[in-house]
């Protein structure tokens, strides 16, 4: 039951349906800000550069990264897992919330699922990257070949995790698109422009509204939903499986899927935050993204923030626990203390501590500060998935494979070019398609108002 | 073949769901209705029913047979290898692509049947019998040709009195929906 009293309406400022629809078209009709282009220009750049690394990867191998033979991965598969992670969240968002039934996510979803569909194409890149010979990925799909035919191992982790990102990619996909339909149709019957009658009719499907079309489609957004909330779950579960079956010390643990899904889901609603935080400001979103979504995205960070930080501990109290001397010295000479001391810490600082901060209700509803944890939460998943991946490489049972690592400009430049993919993907979304779902607003503008009681 | 509608256009939806009702009840022909949302009291009223779930059962169902099968084909059958000392078929690592491929069939084929049933697909251009139900109207649909002339007209003085912002006739060449 929603309680209007305590929650407040879930859209502010009365709006009427046609108000809805004008609002949210808008911004695609008026050409963006100056900061728009410098923004896209920034990222662009950010692209290229990724092009060039990517390139000079591909031409010379990837000798041209820090990996060595005992750090042999290094952020590119730091870069990977936050990816995938950050990819996270907008699926979780909206399936998890969809199946909840929790009305407020209609004004988010529709930004949180093309933040994914970014991040897992950026996150993609790095394992593919990582195979050396990228021209024989295709090695990876199990086809009928002339050489045996010799099958993939359907047993390894890292065949799973190819299959779970090739398919949680199509199905986000999917869902955003179809998600979109109603909105594409809608801006295609209001537009003036003929070029943009073509494109959007096209792309809108032939969507009319038609009773026949709405049971259909909410029909088909509940299976999807229903059947995806499993791939939020197995996903990043896999991805920990990459590093749980591994016998290096700091690895070897059975708390890394759920520690790596909630942590996934961690960085996601971070990032969520980050966007959400900027797009209500920018475009003058604020009675759709009321401040109450912001609180209740705040509040879900905290609670996760306590998880990792619980998970952070355990972790730490199970080497000691077991008693195993090579498990201590990785978190106690070569984490709390060491040479990864300055990584360790600001991740514990980044998700454990700073998230705090939303347990004060002035900090919820004030968008720097909004911004700044969000920001640091991303900072500090990325340098736990580092902890994580380096620490262990870098110093484990033979004291004689002992090497430090350090990224090379095409690492740095790997990881920029991602950055300007998923900006660039990001900006080109906020110009071309509806930010939130209409059609969904349009469904939930009564609650919690006036008229409703 | 040209055929006539009768549209009418309501901009509350309280007044759209009686009017529905009211036509439901006297029998006239609804040839369909158009919201800018979904209404599930209009699936209710039009006896709109999907079997896209049973549908997507059996996706599944066909789905977890053919990956295990497949697995089993190439893991025990067709080149056996010995991977890490487990058996040929190692039951419990299977699972694992059983399910996400499993999720990817449901989805695909979910999706390709919504889009043949409810004919989307790119490009495709259904007739649209209001602009404005896509917006903030609420649009219902009366044939006029396939049910008695007066039953029409009746239908339009029903929505009129509910409140129907516009009630007019309108020709289409050929009917795509």
């Amino acid at each position: 039951m929603y309680n209007r009293k305590i929650r407040g309406p879930l859209i502010e400022g009365n709006k009427t349906l046609g108000q809805i629809t004008e609002e949210i078209i808008n911004p695609l009709d008026v050409r963006p800000g100056l900061w728009w282009t410098i923004a896209f220009g920034i990222a662009s750049a950010a692209a290229l550069f990724g092009g060039y690394a990517i390139y000079i990867t591909v031409n010379k191998g990837i000798g041209t990264w820090g990996v060595n033979n005992s750090v042999a991965w290094g952020w590119e598969i730091v870069n990977f897992v936050w990816w995938i992670g950050i990819g996270h969240a907008g699926t979780a968002f909206s399936i998890f919330l969809l199946i909840l039934r929790q009305r407020w996510r209609t004004s988010i979803n529709r930004a949180a699922e093309a933040m994914t569909v970014f991040a897992v194409i950026s996150a993609a890149l790095f394992p593919a990257l990582h195979m050396g010979r990228i021209w024989l990925a295709f090695y990876i799909f199990p086809y009928p070949n002339t050489r045996g035919p010799l099958w993939v191992n359907f047993n390894s982790p890292l065949f799973w995790d190819f299959t779970a990102i090739t398919a949680y990619l199509l199905i986000s996909v999917s869902f955003w698109y179809l998600g979109m339909l109603p909105d594409l149709a809608t801006i295609r019957d209001k537009t003036a422009s003929r070029l943009r009658k073509t494109l959007y009719g096209f792309f809108s499907l032939g969507w009319t509204g038609s009773s026949r079309h709405w049971i259909r489609y909410e029909s088909l957004s509940f299976i999807l939903g229903g059947i995806a909330a499993v791939l939020v779950v197995s996903v990043h579960s896999i991805v920990a499986t990459d590093f749980a079956v591994g016998i290096e010390p700091g690895w070897h643990t059975t708390i890394f899927p759920p520690f790596f899904v909630v942590g996934a889901i961690f960085s996601g609603f971070a990032m969520v935050m980050t966007l959400m935080v900027l797009i209500r400001r920018i475009y003058k979103l604020t009675d759709y993204i009321t401040d109450n979504h912001m609180d209740a995205i705040a509040r879900i960070l905290v609670f996760i923030s306590l998880i990792m930080g619980t998970a952070y501990l355990t972790e730490i109290f199970i080497a000691w626990y077991s008693g195993n001397q090579y498990e201590m010295f990785t978190f106690f000479r070569n984490r709390i203390t060491g040479d990864y001391t300055i990584q360790f810490w600001g991740m514990i600082v980044c998700n454990a501590l700073i998230p705090q901060l939303f347990w004060f209700r002035k900090m919820r509803r004030n968008w720097k500060w909004l911004l700044f944890v969000s920001l640091s939460i991303n900072v500090g998943m990325w340098l736990e998935r580092y902890n994580i991946v380096v620490t262990s490489l870098s110093k484990d049972f033979l004291p004689s494979n002992w090497v430090s690592y350090t990224p090379t400009i095409i690492d740095i430049g790997v990881f920029a070019g991602t950055l300007g993919l998923f900006g660039v993907g990001v900006l080109l979304f906020m110009r071309y398609i509806p930010m939130l779902a209409i059609s969904e607003l349009k469904g939930v503008v009564h609650i919690g108002n006036k008229t409703e009681d | 073949m040209t055929r006539t509608f009768k549209i009418g256009v309501f901009d509350d939806e309280g007044k759209f769901l009686t009017s529905i009702k009211l036509l439901k009840e006297k029998e006239f022909l609804i040839y369909d209705v158009f919201t800018p949302y979904p209404i599930h009291e209009v699936f209710h009223l039009m006896k709109r029913k999907s079997r896209l779930p049973t549908a997507a059962y059996f996706f599944g169902l066909f789905g977890i047979i053919a990956t295990l099968a497949f697995l089993y084909y190439t893991s025990v059958i067709d080149w056996p290898v010995v991977y890490g000392g487990k058996p040929f078929n190692s039951f419990p690592s299977f699972i694992v692509v059983t399910i996400i491929v499993t999720i990817l069939t449901v989805t695909i084929a979910s999706l390709v049947l919504f889009s043949a049933r409810s004919k989307l697909f790119p490009g495709r251009e259904n007739t649209i019998f209001d602009p404005r139900a896509t917006n903030d109207k609420f649009v219902i649909v009366v044939d006029n040709d396939n049910q008695d002339i007066s039953n029409a007209r009746r239908a339009e003085i029903v929505m009129k009195e509910q409140g129907a912002i516009e009630v007019l006739d309108k020709e289409f060449e050929s009917v795509k929906a």
